[in-house]
């Protein structure tokens, strides 16, 4: 797997703090928040520079029920070329539903909805993964989600379904870790026993965030700084492989940029702690 | 190349259009599922929603004020689940707070003329 280092997402409120931060190997821009013919200045003068630049869809759905809009697929198609990016990502999750078949007007979420880890569930999920492979000019990685509840009447383990996913499909996969931590705080599930399972040759990368724990239940902000379990789910991750590259999101209540670049600091100090 | 998904895809499409009924459309919520935890994820999706027409619509919170906003904004997502892109739900929201938002008359004043200017060229 292609090394890319240590990384931010790129968002245009924290552009300048980007481009400042020392020692950035590569950053992740939303995908549909982007125009390919209209990069911003910011952007360009990154990858000027040298810095990779990784799209990362929100809007797919590929863990909907109906395939993947071909309109969707060829626009982070077309972003990953603009952007001359080694891979893509995009998310586990449903963001859309209703329409043709089930009674209910066709309806958004407006953000990623966890998909249930059934055998239905994971043979959509399948054929989606490969009719959007197959669209892509680069390789494919799709990220587990946070969730704030689980669906009932669930088949797998979240390590078997994303094992069998990558199987089946030969995608790669995004592990957010922030996003274990969540699911252990809101679903019980132990982070280190989806870990285990985990077929490692498949990581392209590894996403890291902060968030706030709040009446028992876990809130993957995006807007807060990144907490001690969170690292120590990464700590967890690296004991089991190295991971090609590690990445920072922070999505609002931007703090000044050398807090970003302390987070970064404590991100790279656990990476490089467990390579020794 | 098919793989028989049509009726996983039936059975899938039911379940996640009925769990999203209740997130986005007020309906009861399917059983099995923790219906607080539901609640909290309707909320969130409303504030996740609020928060993406402020950043497309920076003019909304600042004509009604941050509180204003927000507070009428859940009132609107509550009864108008999203049907297309956040440019189109900061226009229906700008609507819904024309109608029911029981606005002084210079909000009321800031908001049409602002909804006019955005209603004019057609939306990308």
């Amino acid at each position: 797997m292609d090394r890319l280092g240590t990384g931010i997402g790129w968002r245009p409120e924290i552009a300048e703090g980007v481009e400042a931060l020392p020692d950035i190997d590569w950053v992740e821009v939303v995908a549909e928040n982007i125009c390919p013919g209209h990069l911003p200045d910011s952007l360009r003068r990154l990858r000027a520079r040298g810095t990779v630049i990784v799209p990362h869809g929100v809007a797919l759905g590929l863990g909907g029920a109906e395939r993947p809009d071909p309109g969707r697929l060829a626009a982070l198609a077309e972003r990953a070329e603009a952007l001359g990016a080694p891979l893509v990502s995009e998310h586990i999750a449903f963001v859309r539903a209703g329409g043709a078949g089930t009674g209910l007007p066709p309806t958004e979420a407006g953000h990623l909805l966890p998909v249930p880890r059934t055998r239905d569930a994971l043979d959509v999920l399948c054929e989606n993964v490969r009719i959007a492979q197959d669209s892509l000019p680069v390789p494919l990685a799709v990220e587990n989600i946070a969730a704030l509840f689980g669906w009932p009447g669930e088949e797998m383990s979240e390590g078997a379904f994303l094992s069998e996913l990558v199987e089946r499909t030969g995608v790669r996969l995004l592990i957010d870790v922030a996003n274990l931590h969540t699911n252990h705080v809101n679903r019980g599930e132990d982070p280190c026993a989806a870990l285990d399972r985990l077929p490692w040759e498949a990581l392209a990368y590894v996403h890291v965030a902060g968030g706030v724990e709040r009446d028992g239940v876990w809130h993957d902000s995006h807007g807060h700084p990144v907490t001690r379990p969170v690292l120590e789910v990464l700590e967890q991750l690296c004991a089991r492989a190295v991971p090609p590259g590690v990445l920072l999101e922070r999505d609002e209540n931007f703090p000044p940029v050398a807090r970003l670049a302390a987070e970064l600091d404590a991100i790279r100090a656990v990476v490089e702690a467990a390579r020794v | 190349m098919s793989e028989h998904t049509d009726g996983a895809r039936e059975r899938l499409g039911r379940a996640q259009a009925g769990l999203l009924a209740c997130l986005v459309a007020g309906a009861p919520a399917p059983a099995g599922f923790d219906p607080e935890r539901l609640q909290l994820q309707a909320r969130a999706l409303r504030a996740k929603r609020a928060d993406i027409v402020a950043e497309v619509a920076p003019e909304l919170p600042e004509i009604l004020g941050t509180d204003v906003f927000r507070r009428l904004f859940h009132a609107y997502a509550a009864r108008c689940p999203l049907r297309d892109n956040h440019r189109w739900d900061a226009l229906d929201f700008a609507g819904f707070a024309l109608e029911r938002g029981r606005l002084a008359r210079r909000e009321r004043r800031t908001l049409k003329r602002w909804l006019r200017h955005r209603l004019g060229p057609a939306p990308r």
